[in-house]
């Protein structure tokens, strides 16, 4: 079941519906059965695989917590840990395993390569709940919260349906808090009002913006031996409005049906194209993503006694400043190509989405102290410097969008030869509409991206640890009409310019095939 | 170990830290009070922090601090 289809509102009505008539004090036993039924409709395989990611979380929880000797709970924090992940790698990157995976699928009687078991049985949003379930397990074992006893409240944890296939991660301790909570929400309008203004905002994007986009993107990556030069940096472009436009899309709808229950989730997205630098980037990009890595990865490898010990002997050997941050740069490096491999597991993702950010951060880091000296020179408070730092940060994103829309990694290389290689199809309007994306099309998009620009605009705030202003609230709060002439607003355009319906694959988003 | 003590070695760590010999610090101080206190330079300050006082923060602690107070209390706990 798409996150985008009358499907899943219908579902979603029916689940608030069951949710506020029935008692209060069976709440979560609905939102658990929903869930388990959605599980249960993105396919079998899912509905299994999220079931065995709870058991292995609540045991897990139950072995790692402070009841037994710290080297016991090391062993089985160990032991579970690697499965969770080593499920996560064996199924969903299978190709990667290669000739073990051939092999496998073999096993299970498939007589050729692209149908085979492990194609079809890849759990939908293992890559999101394999971590959070992983991040509970690490919980218990650091004493960040109470190994659980209760199985059905981690069984809830981990599949809680508006976040199953696409995240935002959260973290136990701020799910549940939020589960209590729903248990006293009474049923208000402004609360439905709210999440299906947001719901219909994630529908605008994804099918105006985000499907219109996709048009040049997929014509012009199938092809970069017919379309070459100028059409590679256009293509590039266009996939990252169509990227953010269905990623932030997705998250509007799953922030908004939570909402709806009374369920808050964390914001995923804060405004990430008016980033400074690549380090801010990312701080406003899939932000749960970076927090559940920092937290759970880059802290533990930087407190580690390698690492510790590395940071003596760089100190000693280039001086206090500069041997500080040798320790910090491996376990960035780390960190990235964790970033990387979680995308997709090929090397197209474990560069485009990896390395090639390690090293802007990186560089950044290094230059730091050079930018410092020169901010007052050029004047660099002034706005058309603010305007070229969101320039370059933009930039350099799309060096890595190209390969993480290759197929391969030797595509994304072909990508980048193809902007020198003479004799492909001419830059013209004709070539260019080949794609589907005629005048009409293009004047429709033009201007849905410029209304996501303003809202944007409207919601950034300068620091990326303020959380975005709510432009939903600021409608609320000048009449419930106006909120309400935005969600008909929304409606209709989506329904007037969407692209839905027959010839049109809308249901996935990209983010649900990581 | 009195707090006032230990906000006397705390502010040595911190001026270490971030190379700023002017900081100091209280119960209300936050990571954007001080330049440069961002994730990566956290764990810098949490195992020199370590160090000077001879204690271990477990990754619970490390991740959860909210202010310097928060991290006082957490030092005279660890210490006894």
């Amino acid at each position: 079941m798409s996150l985008v289809s009358a499907a899943f509102l219908a579902f979603v009505a029916a689940a608030l519906l069951l949710y506020y008539v029935l008692p209060k004090s069976i709440r979560l036993w609905v939102v658990l059965a929903a869930s388990l039924a959605f599980a249960g409709f993105l396919g079998f395989y899912t509905l299994i695989f999220v079931l065995v990611s709870a058991v292995l979380c609540y045991v897990g929880g139950l072995l790692a917590g402070p009841s037994r000797k710290t080297a016991v709970r090391n062993v089985f924090t160990v032991i579970t840990v690697v499965i969770n992940l080593a499920l996560l790698c064996a199924v969903k990157y299978y190709n990667v395993i290669g000739l073990a995976s051939e092999r496998l699928n073999l096993l299970f009687g498939a007589t050729d390569k692209t149908n085979t078991f492990f194609l079809y049985a890849v759990p939908v949003g293992m890559s999101f709940y394999v971590l959070q379930t992983t991040g509970y397990i690490l919980d218990c074992r650091w004493e960040k919260i109470a190994p659980e006893k209760n199985f059905f409240k981690v069984l809830l944890f981990s599949c809680y349906f508006p976040q199953l296939m696409s995240g935002p991660m959260n973290t136990y301790s701020a799910l549940t808090e939020e589960f209590e909570k729903a248990k006293s929400v009474k049923f208000s309008l402004e609360r439905i009002s709210d999440g299906a203004v947001r719901v219909a905002w994630g529908f605008f994007k994804k099918l105006v913006i985000a499907e219109r986009a996709a048009m040049p993107v997929n014509m012009i990556f199938a092809d970069h031996a017919t379309f070459t030069g100028w059409y590679v940096p256009l293509g590039v472009f266009f996939f990252a409005i169509q990227l953010y436009s269905d990623f932030s899309g997705c998250m509007d709808v799953v922030i908004g049906v939570s909402h709806m229950f009374g369920i808050e989730l964390p914001e995923n997205f804060n405004c990430p194209f008016f980033s400074k630098t690549v380090k801010e980037y990312w701080r406003r990009w899939h932000i749960t993503l970076g927090a559940w890595l920092r937290d759970y990865l880059m802290y533990p490898i930087l407190k580690s006694a390698p690492l510790i010990k590395l940071g003596d002997w760089s100190k000693a050997k280039l001086g206090k400043k500069r041997g500080k941050k040798v320790p910090t740069y491996v376990a960035l490096l780390i960190l990235w190509f964790a970033v990387g491999y979680w995308h997709g597991g090929l090397w197209n993702y474990v560069i485009g989405s990896g390395i090639l950010h390690f090293i802007y951060i990186v560089l950044g880091m290094i230059f730091e102290p050079v930018s410092k000296k020169i901010r007052p020179k050029i004047k660099a408070d002034k706005l058309y410097f603010r305007i070229f730092q969101s320039l370059r940060t933009f930039v350099l994103m799309l060096t890595g969008f190209v390969f993480f829309r290759s197929a391969s990694i030797r595509d994304g290389v072909d990508m980048y030869a193809a902007i020198f290689r003479k004799g492909g199809a001419a830059l013209n309007w004709a070539n260019f509409t080949a794609s589907g994306m005629n005048l009409a099309n293009l004047i429709v998009l033009i201007v849905a991206v410029l209304v996501v620009l303003l809202v944007d605009a409207y919601k950034y705030r300068p620091s990326e640890d303020e959380p975005a202003r709510s432009l939903i609230a600021a409608l609320r709060s000048k009449g419930v009409v106006l909120l309400w002439a935005a969600f008909m607003l929304l409606l209709l355009a989506t329904l007037i310019f969407g692209m839905y319906g027959l010839g049109y694959d809308s249901g996935s988003f990209i983010y649900a095939r990581i | 170990m009195t707090r006032e003590e230990i906000y006397g070695k705390l502010n040595e760590v911190f001026q270490d830290v971030f190379d700023d010999e002017d900081i100091t610090v209280n119960d209300a101080t936050v990571a954007a009070d001080v330049e440069g206190w961002d994730s990566l330079e956290h764990i810098n300050l949490i195992v020199a922090v370590e160090r000077c006082f001879g204690i271990k923060f477990t990754m619970g602690e490390t991740t959860g601090l909210k202010n310097v107070g928060e991290m006082v209390d957490k030092i005279i706990a660890h210490l006894g």
